[in-house]
């Protein structure tokens, strides 16, 4: 705890890259079956989360 | 060592930098081992790997080449950004969207590849068309003489550098979105299906020519508004000059007649409230508020001192209101003569739908109404008597040097 504030891109951004790890965890174990044509929107959708929390953090801070 | 290690300034290792000089194609792999310490090929390597194992290799290169600077510190997100954090949004946002078209397509829930991408891509060029034009005040017209000798700025002199580049882009993905939809459905060696061609040129320009429509209307609206400006600065010239213009023209020529420049400006500045507060003085004769100001008006002028009138409400001038008028002038003219002196005379009148009630206060020595003499009628007939002869009621209250309060009450029928 040192006293900083919270960086909710960060946040977000760990969040859902942990969710993608997840999936992919459960792909490698054989619990799910990731082809590409799931696989590339959930690449996406990761990105496209982070970019839209660091646009969003950004755009409240300036 | 260890206090050396202590005290040392933390290395700062280099950010990572593009270097297209060096690149093959935008220098991410190159400023990336360089940024690592490591021979370009080994990422290049990395990313080939990554397109053929995943396919993400192309997407991953595109941000990199989007938000990586290069040595001089610009990104190419940063020269496309409007405001801080816009062009992430944007992408995130667009990201997200594509995201979900991906996982409908997987799904099964899918039109078409033939028509779903060309419409996704003419909408994001229509949406960059629609943007740059509208981030171009309304006022803003190519009609600058000062401008048209600069050759850079062509026949759309209001659209510069970055933003004709934006609206080229939105042209070109409108335009390519269109050519791919007739192409991927044939119809562009088929001569039979040159109905399905034109619509999908006419709906193409239609996305490009709409926001100049929207900017054409909007200019129209703000010339409009602007006539109408002027309509009304003309009309407030015109009226001061026909009042205020020709009072002061008046004052000046009685300069030694105090009294009556003292009731020219108080005509002028009653003629002039009423007029701002749209309240048209030949209401005299018709309602209440309006007799009650023309009352004003003529006791002033015929006594002298000021008598400050304030009404709420309104209503016709029938026999109970006629009435109430004239009980209300004999009070006015009364403080007038006796107090006229001691300050001005408020007027209150309060107009409701029940009833009407209208005060009269005066600064002046105040007298004792039980004291006034049998044949004096004043007070007693035209004030008193008169409301009590329309149903309504008036009370005179007055103390030695404290001023006098007339208040008038009539209830008012209801129609």
């Amino acid at each position: 705890m040192n006293g900083r504030s919270l960086d909710s891109a960060s946040l977000v951004a760990g969040l859902v890259i942990a969710a993608l790890g997840g999936v992919l965890l459960l792909d490698g174990t054989g619990a799910v079956d990731l082809r590409f044509a799931y696989l590339a929107p959930a690449v996406t959708a990761t990105v496209g989360a982070i970019l839209l929390a660091i646009g969003l953090s950004r755009s409240r801070r300036a | 060592m260890g206090i050396e290690a202590s005290t040392a300034a933390p290395t700062l290792r280099p950010r990572i930098r593009r270097d297209p000089e060096r690149g093959l194609i935008a220098g991410v792999c190159s400023g990336t081992a360089q940024r690592a310490g490591i021979d370009p090929i080994i990422v290049r390597l990395a990313f080939v790997a990554a397109t053929i194992a995943i396919g993400i290799g192309p997407i991953v290169y595109g941000l990199a080449w989007l938000f990586i600077p290069t040595a001089d510190g610009g990104t190419i997100a940063g020269r496309l950004r409007g405001g801080r954090g816009s062009v992430e949004v944007a992408a995130g946002a667009g990201l997200l969207v594509l995201s979900a078209l991906l996982l409908f397509r997987a799904l099964g829930w899918w039109y078409s590849d033939a028509v779903t991408w060309p419409t996704v891509t003419a909408g994001v060029g229509g949406a960059l068309i629609w943007r740059q034009w509208m981030s171009v005040p309304a006022g803003v017209a190519p009609a600058d003489p000062g401008d048209r000798d600069d050759p850079g700025r062509g026949a759309l002199p209001f659209l510069e550098g970055r933003m004709l580049g934006t609206v080229g882009l939105g042209v070109a993905l409108v335009l390519g979105a269109a050519l791919v939809f007739l192409w991927a459905n044939g119809a562009l060696n088929a001569a039979g299906d040159a109905v399905l061609a034109v619509v999908v040129v006419v709906v193409a320009l239609g996305l490009i020519l709409a926001p100049l429509w929207w900017r054409l209307g909007r200019s129209l609206a703000a010339e409009r508004a602007e006539r109408i400006r002027s309509q009304e600065r003309a009309e407030v010239a015109a009226h001061l000059h026909d009042s205020v213009l020709q009072t002061l023209a008046l004052v000046q020529r009685r300069a030694d007649e105090p009294r009556e420049v003292a009731g020219l400006a108080r005509r002028q500045e009653r003629e002039l409230r009423a007029w701002l507060l749209d309240r048209p003085p030949a209401r005299a004769g018709q309602s209440l508020a309006g007799a009650l100001d023309t009352v004003a008006a003529e006791v002033e002028s015929a006594h002298g001192g000021t008598v400050e009138v304030v009404t709420v409400g309104d209503c016709p001038l029938d026999p109970g209101a006629e009435a109430v008028l004239g009980a209300a002038r004999e009070a006015i003219v009364n403080a007038a003569k006796f107090a006229g002196e001691n300050g001005p005379i408020d007027v209150f009148a309060d107009v409701s739908p029940q009833r009407i009630e209208i005060f009269v206060r005066d600064r002046g020595p105040g007298f004792d109404p039980g004291a006034v003499p049998a044949d004096r009628r004043g007070v007693r007939e035209s004030i008193v008597g008169r409301m009590e002869r329309h149903g309504g009621r008036a009370s005179v209250s007055s103390a030695g040097g404290s001023g006098t309060e007339v208040e008038l009450t009539l209830a008012r029928s209801e129609s």
